[in-house]
């Protein structure tokens, strides 16, 4: 404990005097946690939509126009049964015109060249999200297709799961670059730590003169890499704040689009707690090689 | 207390700091270690103090050989040490009473035993009034009797000077061998190095010459 005390005692203090290169240390890692910080942000948010989409996909029977009522009523019969269904609502043409000329204000006076309602008519199908976990529901959209009546079936988790290969594959990338500019933070670190290392080199030497544990000769540097890293991470994350709140206010209309009415969120407690755990973790690191270093 | 047998130190180009070395202090005792710059003064306390490691033979201090020790084993038995140099080797930074307190905080004794240890022993070499000065406000002598306070803080059973009167004038010479007779008195192993004869003289104490590294006489 008094090793402890000690060395967060004397961490802090050449910490403080560093000035300038400490600042720059910080600093440093700030960048290094804003990259990593950015992509779990992004991360974050893109998965917490996914979800939310994934929760309520749905697909899609387009009928033929010649379809009978007998056939229409096969097709609600079979995904009735399927037991897997939250949702069914069938879409006539005239329905299918009437959304259109909603959706598509614009576009509206379009329709109305139309000699022919060209929209099929439709049942619209929610399914539960276990049933697409366990392929079930894929299973459900193959009988259907089959069926006669049935002109095409759109089934949204192709690019569901096209998005999320997509997410894993920018998590990666970014993952590996924020390692390279920790590891780039952590030789910073070093080399501020190394730099007020030379100005203790008398306490230094005075300490080994006298038989003191290498944990009180160590510690200090060690605790003055990681309270630059804890100070860094807590940087990145007011920043990475910030910059959330301006972009929600900055594409606040976009957002509420593609959102559907939700908001961008700040990182949940533990991946906050967990980047600044980190970010004292590249601060030690850097710490403990000037002093394996120097002594 | 301490013992050397066959020791040699040879650093680069065949040039030999000490050769063929053996003496022995026993304990309680204070000896001048003597002899002209190059002797091997210096160099002896070094290895005493572990900051080298000899070529050759080994040195034996309270019944264990030294020459071996681990790092963590090197730091245990500097405990042990005290030690004094001509030129103090004071912490800029820290005031008086730190210094002192300095070393039994790195030995990680507890914060209130640490102040009440320096001011024994800032009081013992009589500058507790200037315990809140800085090394750089006090005189050659004042800032070597800070160093003498700072090497018996941590109770040493060996204490090692080399050249602590090197900086000073005969009076304050005396009074700092004044200071080290009253450790030695109070059971410490004292070995001091310096080259001033007249010193050894007024002290009278047993005298081990060296010359190129080799002991020639032993008062």
């Amino acid at each position: 404990m008094r090793a402890l005390d000690f060395a967060i005692r004397e961490g802090w203090a050449s910490l403080w005097r560093s000035g300038g290169s400490g600042a720059f240390a910080v600093l440093a890692i700030a960048l290094a946690m804003i990259v990593l910080g950015a992509l779990l942000l992004t991360t974050w948010n893109v998965e917490r939509v996914l979800a939310q989409w994934s929760s309520a996909a749905e697909f899609s029977v387009y009928l033929r126009d010649d379809a009978s009522s007998e056939q229409r009523g096969a097709i609600e019969e079979l995904i009735d049964q399927s037991g897997i269904v939250t949702a069914r609502q069938y879409v006539s043409k005239t329905d299918a015109l009437g959304r259109f000329r909603r959706e598509f204000a614009e576009l509206a006076s379009l329709a109305d060249d139309f000699e022919d309602n060209p929209f099929p008519a439709s049942v619209e199908v929610t399914v539960n999200p276990i049933a697409q976990e366990d392929g079930r529901a894929d299973a459900l959209v193959r009988r259907v297709s089959s069926l006669p009546g049935v002109a095409d079936v759109r089934y949204d988790r192709e690019w569901l799961t096209r998005l999320a290969s997509g997410l894993t594959a920018v998590r990666g990338t970014g993952f590996g670059l924020a390692v390279v500019m920790a590891l780039a933070a952590a030789v910073t670190v070093a080399s501020v730590v190394r730099l007020g290392l030379n100005g203790r080199r008398s306490e230094i030497e005075i300490m080994q003169l006298v038989g003191s544990p290498l944990t009180f000769i160590r510690g200090p540097f060690i605790a003055e890499g990681i309270l630059q890293g804890g100070l860094g991470a807590l940087v990145a994350l007011v920043l990475l704040w910030l910059g959330l709140a301006v972009a929600g206010a900055w594409w606040s209309t976009e957002l509420t689009l593609i959102l559907e009415g939700g908001s961008l969120q700040c990182l949940p407690l533990r991946l906050c707690v967990g980047l600044v755990a980190g970010g004292m973790a590249v601060g030690g690191l850097g710490g403990f090689s000037a002093s394996r270093h120097a002594i | 207390m301490i013992e050397t047998h066959h020791l040699s130190k040879l650093y680069s180009r065949g040039l030999y700091a000490l050769r063929d070395l053996t003496i022995t202090v026993g304990k309680g005792e204070f000896v001048f270690l003597t002899g002209p710059s190059g002797a091997g003064k210096s160099t002896l306390l070094r290895l005493l103090l572990l900051q080298e490691q000899p070529s050759e033979g080994h040195i034996v201090v309270n019944g264990q050989d030294i020459s071996k020790l681990s790092r963590r084993k090197v730091q245990e038995y500097r405990r042990g040490i005290g030690f004094v140099f001509q030129d103090f080797k004071l912490i800029p930074t820290r005031t008086v009473i730190e210094n002192i307190s300095f070393v039994p905080e790195v030995l990680g004794v507890p914060q209130a035993q640490q102040r009440r240890k320096a001011y024994q022993v800032l009081k013992w070499v009589g500058l507790q009034h200037r315990m809140n000065a800085f090394p750089h406000d006090l005189s050659g002598g004042e800032q070597q009797r800070i160093a003498i306070a700072r090497a018996v803080a941590s109770d040493p059973s060996l204490l090692l000077a080399d050249e602590p009167t090197g900086n000073l004038d005969p009076d304050l010479s005396l009074e700092i061998m004044n200071l080290l007779r009253e450790v030695n008195a109070g059971g410490t192993t004292v070995l001091v190095a310096t080259h001033d004869r007249e010193l050894i003289r007024l002290v009278g104490r047993r005298t081990i010459t060296l010359e190129q590294g080799r002991m020639v006489e032993v008062a």
